[in-house]
């Protein structure tokens, strides 16, 4: 067989594949879609030059296979088309570079009203926290963390102690409301990645990062972490639920403050308190009697 | 030294002229020894090294969560009752840039094939860079038995030993390495190796006095990179 | 020892009579159009080997390296080969092979990334090539320091014996992914977090300093060692594509160097320079204060610049293959090697498209997606001059052509999902998923290898005077190409879903169950691409002795690498006199000439009736 045939049937099988194909993204399930405007653009473009290039390959295969009498076409350069060649690909490019920075920008300017989501990443797991009643997340530091205190929240900070705590991997949020996630992790690199809602962005020790999206579809999705971290790495899930307003201010209301976990520690400090009391009390009453 | 009279070849004016030149045939620099074109483009990759370790010590000092020690205080000398901010530093620097100067002249000599004279400056140059290196040991070992060490740091932030051991002891290895090759050269320089083209004793290389300047282009870069390191660790 | 120097009975300098002709009498007469500037550089004195290890172990014959770099390079590359083959049985066949655990996924993983980057492409293309046709091309007898070349050669041999050393020592080699990010590849969680990090650490600072002494020995002989009438713009593309890619390893294997000793210090004395406050376990750990993105950005500094180290040259050989092949001269020589030198200069500001979702500062994304894609435009180029050169020509359909044909198809696929992946928002929902895995192995993994194995054909007899079979060529190539391209074009659609890459195993998430057909037919592929490889193997060793003899320029190309007195060319390559170019080294087909191929050495009296090009 003739080795452009070859070729080209592997051209058609990749369009072909394309079109057919049951591999395609998920549904959407956030404003991203101007992202999946930008690969649909790249797609077009991009496999259009693909396709030309090849195809043009494939007829020069055919047409120009070697022939002992036939002499080829000597031609160092061709300046005028070289040069028009230039600008249409930087015409091209710059088409597919503008709605992508377009985009961009939108996604590093984030809304005003977006609701922030402490988003903690360790090996390997994630819990969450968001703001109380004022709005606003407390501080944190990583030498804070400990039983008591699972988020390293300061305990100077005021804005922290009305913070609610959600010590599961699974979150909920509201529809059509802006979301901040701003990331951390204690130990190593992560990503929290939700494929239906396509932005992503690694969790870095030492430093908090963010990014955010507003989920427009009610349903429960699967976080993966998306930045090898260890060995645990492909097991490192998660989950967000995506609720109306009120099945997620009922959910809400239900959840845990720092100052509640603060005053359960506190009662349980008391009782043990109490019980070391008594015990002394006892222990002071048998020492009494053997004097 | 005049510029190298190329037979058939003439050095054309212009950018044309530049651009033709250093297109020609046979040799982009023209006259311009292998090895002395190696070593360029060594220095050339070396700098790149220097930059990363320096570019690191920046983005590392600018965030660290301990403040920055404070670097005439560290590497201030008691002195006959008297603090004197950055005096070893000084001598350091001073002994250190001398010993170019003196580099300088050996080449000088060693194409005038004063073989002497050209011996004794390298001999000097090598005591020089030898100085320099006992002082850098002295200054680790006073840092070192005040409590500095590459993981922490009694003055501030622990970066601060991490960067100053790491960049110093690397440039410190460089000067060493100089040195014993600076010794090394003397040797060949006293014992005439250059004068008779005696072969290296691995490269198997004919021995030329153009050597003598090869490893002055790699002292000097060295005294410059120390400039940097000065300013940046010293001054900032 | 200095008998052992040819110089004082061989080769003199150039015969004075070529050098003296040109300089009187300029009256149109034959060796006045052929003059050429007399040699500038003394003649090389060379050390012979007599006995078997000067002459074939430690040997300072350039052509004889490169050998040597070309086996020791492949025999890594099939190290890769089989621990890809062991990943992709894992991710086809979950549970297939017993002793696969998620810490042997993740070690293979690494060693197989950063065995085929750095040990086998980098070594192959500038140790391997480069060694063997630099001198060669640009007309030396060897290169500039024989010596330091040897010495070369032999750290590269320690690095790579250090790096499989790893295999074998308490807790196995690193498993922290081929861009070893800190924290986590010094860190606890990750398999060979101890001595194979170390290792790894180890042995890529000794790879950069054997590199290193390589590359000098490369640029100096291009710039300085070149023969009477080898301008820079008479040099093939293949020499352009190696100089270009050694110039950015200099200046890109620092960085690397310098990021592998940061963390060789973080791991053995504690110090922060890439770990901030960590808490293990429940206890913080003594470290504090460092920058993980520092590391980042120090290695995709070295790491970017890499891709274009393993592309140009393959760049540079494929042009030179598929002009010979087509009997065409290359179209836009000019614009082909300022493309390598943009593309070259380029790369050097567009590390951080590796590092969009890293968590920098997002305002980089602007800069960075700029840059990459500006750079989209000298490669597209590049991709058009190489059609343009089949155009119009006069095509032999052979093997090294099919292997040309193969690059084309692949590198423009996986040219056009860089632009996916280098367009900031596009790369958002992409990166970190399987679309990363199947653009770089088909623009960097099967698009250099098409370009090697079309090498290896085009060359071997060359090197051994022998050509390689045909039809088993034609086997390899048909098996290599339809199989690689079957691995990697679908497997883009895994990333649409989004299947993150690293992944052990993921049968449990909802939306992937749909990949789990893909994933068995992608690792089939793969085992059947991984044994065609032994196709060639078993070619090479079967022609060595017995294949078609080639004799002198068996493809009638007109480089000087085919020109030399003997074939395969003795050490000094050139015997008594060093050839003097006269043209460039594509003047296929000219107008008017006898032949369609008029070879560098031709002087000009020889072709006064063509139509050639003044170059």
């Amino acid at each position: 067989m003739h080795p452009g045939i070859i070729f080209f049937l592997v051209i058609l099988g990749s369009v072909l594949f394309h079109i057919f194909t049951p591999w395609y993204w998920t549904d959407i399930a956030s404003n991203w879609g101007g992202m999946d405007d930008t690969i649909t653009l790249t797609f077009w473009v991009g496999g259009g030059v693909f396709i030309a290039v090849c195809l043009f390959m494939i007829y020069c295969v055919f047409k120009f296979s070697y022939k002992k009498d036939r002499k080829a076409e000597y031609q160092p350069e061709d300046k005028k088309l070289e040069k028009i060649l230039t600008w249409a690909t930087t015409l091209g490019v710059a088409a597919l570079l503008a709605p992508g920075l377009f985009i961009w920008n939108q996604y590093v300017s984030v809304p005003k009203n977006a609701l922030h989501v402490d988003v903690m990443a360790w090996q390997w797991g994630w819990q969450y926290r968001l703001p109380g009643e004022d709005g606003k997340l407390g501080t944190t530091q990583v030498i804070n963390i400990n039983d008591n205190n699972p988020f390293g929240i300061n305990l100077d900070d005021p804005n922290g102690k009305d913070d609610v705590l959600i010590q599961s991997d699974v979150i909920n949020l509201e529809t059509n409301r802006p979301v901040k996630i701003l990331l951390r992790s204690v130990d190593v690199l992560h990503n929290w990645y939700v494929p239906q809602f396509r932005a992503k962005m690694d969790a870095v020790p030492g430093i908090v990062t963010y990014y955010w999206f507003e989920p427009n579809k009610v349903g429960e999705y699967e976080v993966l972490c998306a930045e090898y971290c260890g060995v645990g790495h492909y097991a490192m899930r998660g989950g967000v639920e995506v609720q109306s307003k009120e099945d997620y201010n009922k959910w809400l209301s239900e959840q845990e403050t720092f100052k509640d976990l603060i005053a359960k520690q506190e009662i349980m400090e008391l009782e043990n308190k109490k019980i070391v009391k008594n015990n002394n009390f006892l222990l002071n009453k048998e020492i009494y009697k053997e004097e | 030294m005049s510029d190298p009279k190329i037979e058939g070849f003439e050095l054309k004016p212009g950018f044309k002229g530049m651009a033709k030149d250093t297109g020609s045939d046979q040799t982009m620099f023209k006259g311009v020894h292998w090895g002395k074109a190696m070593m360029w483009i060594f220095l050339l990759s070396d700098t790149f090294i220097f930059s990363c370790f320096l570019i690191s010590y920046m983005k590392g000092r600018g965030s660290t969560l301990i403040d920055w020690p404070n670097p005439s205080e560290v590497f201030g000398l008691h002195v006959g009752g008297v603090d004197v901010p950055l005096l070893l530093i000084a001598i350091m620097t001073f002994v250190l840039i001398t010993s170019s100067g003196t580099m300088a002249l050996a080449v000088k000599y060693g194409y005038e094939k004063n073989r002497k004279m050209c011996g004794w400056l390298i001999l000097a140059t090598a005591i020089g860079g030898l100085t320099f290196v006992g002082m850098q040991a002295f200054e680790w070992s006073k840092l070192i038995s005040e409590g500095v060490r590459p993981w922490e740091n009694p003055f501030g932030a622990p970066q601060f030993g991490s960067f100053f051991f790491m960049i110093t002891g690397f440039h410190g290895t460089h000067v060493t390495f100089g040195v014993i090759f600076l010794f090394i050269y003397a040797y060949k320089t006293f014992k005439g190796h250059y004068d008779e083209g005696k072969r290296g004793w691995f490269t198997t290389m004919k021995g030329d006095y153009v050597e003598i300047e090869i490893l002055g282009l790699y002292w000097h870069f060295v005294d410059l990179v120390w400039v940097f390191i000065f300013a940046f660790f010293y001054l900032w | 020892m200095s008998d052992d120097y040819e110089n004082k009975t061989g080769y003199q300098a150039q015969s004075s009579e070529t050098i003296s002709s040109g300089g009187s009498g300029r009256s149109g007469t034959a060796s006045d159009i052929d003059y050429v500037r007399p040699a500038e550089n003394a003649e090389q004195d060379l050390y012979h080997g007599h006995s078997f290890i000067t002459k074939w172990v430690f040997c300072q014959d350039a052509k004889v390296i490169g050998v040597q770099y070309f086996l020791l390079a492949t025999f890594t590359g099939v190290i890769g080969l089989i621990l890809s083959w062991l990943m992709r049985l894992q991710l086809g066949f979950p549970g297939a092979a017993g002793f696969m655990t998620a810490e042997h996924y993740y070690q293979f993983v690494t060693m197989h990334g950063m065995i085929m980057v750095v040990y086998f492409l980098t070594a192959l293309f500038l140790g391997g090539f480069g060694n063997y046709l630099i001198p060669l091309m640009v007309g030396a007898r060897d290169m500039v320091f024989p010596y330091l070349n040897m010495v070369s050669f032999w750290m590269f041999f320690i690095a790579v014996g250090v790096l499989l050393a790893s295999f074998f020592v308490p807790g196995g080699p690193t498993g922290a992914g081929w861009t070893l990010y800190p924290p986590q590849t010094i860190l606890e969680g990750t398999p060979g977090s101890g001595w194979g990090i170390l290792l790894m650490c180890i042995s890529l600072i000794l790879f950069v300093a054997g590199f290193t002494m390589g590359g000098l020995n490369y640029l100096i002989t291009i710039l300085q060692a070149r023969t009477r009438g080898m301008t820079l713009m008479r040099m093939p593309l293949t020499v352009w594509g190696i100089f270009t890619a050694t110039v950015l390893a200099m200046l890109a294997f620092p960085a690397l160097l310098v990021g592998a000793l940061m963390m060789t210090l973080d791991k053995v004395l504690a110090t922060s320079f890439f770990m901030p406050t960590i808490l293990k376990a429940g206890e913080v750990l003594e470290y504090g204060g460092g920058s993980p993105i520092l590391f980042q950005h120090l290695f995709w500094f070295f790491g970017h610049p890499e891709v274009y180290i393993v592309a140009l040259p393959a760049f540079g050989i494929v042009s030179d293959l598929i002009s010979v092949h087509s009997r065409k001269n290359i179209f836009g020589y000019r614009m082909m090697v300022w493309a390598i030198v943009v593309i070259g200069a380029l790369s050097f500001f567009v590390w951080a498209h590796h590092m969009y979702v890293s968590g920098m500062n997002p305002w980089f994304g602007f800069f960075f997606a700029t840059t990459t894609l500006i750079i989209a435009i000298p490669t597209a180029m590049k991709v058009y001059n190489w059609i343009l050169t089949l155009w119009r020509g006069n095509i032999r359909l052979n093997v090294v052509m099919l292997w040309c044909l193969g690059f084309i198809v692949t590198f423009v696929n996986g040219g056009i999902t860089g632009i996916f992946l280098g367009n900031v928002t596009v790369d958002v929902p992409l990166s970190d998923t399987y679309f990363v895995v199947a653009h770089f192995h088909m623009v960097m993994g099967i698009a250099p290898l098409m370009v090697i194995m079309g090498a290896v054909y085009h060359w071997f007899p060359l090197v051994s005077g022998r050509f390689l079979n045909e039809t088993l060529g034609k086997w390899h190539f048909w098996i290599t190409f339809l199989g690689a391209y079957s691995i990697y074009f679908p497997m883009h659609y895994l990333g649409f879903i989004g299947v993150p890459r690293r992944y052990f195993e993921m049968y449990d998430s909802p939306y992937v169950t749909s990949a789990v057909g893909m994933n068995e037919f992608i690792s089939m592929a793969a085992f059947i691409v991984g044994a065609a490889q032994f196709i060639l193997i078993y070619n090479i060793i079967k022609t060595l002795k017995t294949g078609k003899p080639a004799g002198h320029n068996p493809w009638q190309a007109n480089s000087l690498e085919w020109l030399t007195p003997s074939v395969p060319p003795e050490h000094g390559n050139w015997g008594e006199k060093l050839p003097v170019v006269h043209r460039w080294p594509y003047d296929f087909s000219v107008p008017g000439a006898k032949e369609d191929f008029i070879t560098q050495t031709t002087p000009p009296s020889e072709v006064i009736e063509t139509e050639v090009e003044k170059t």
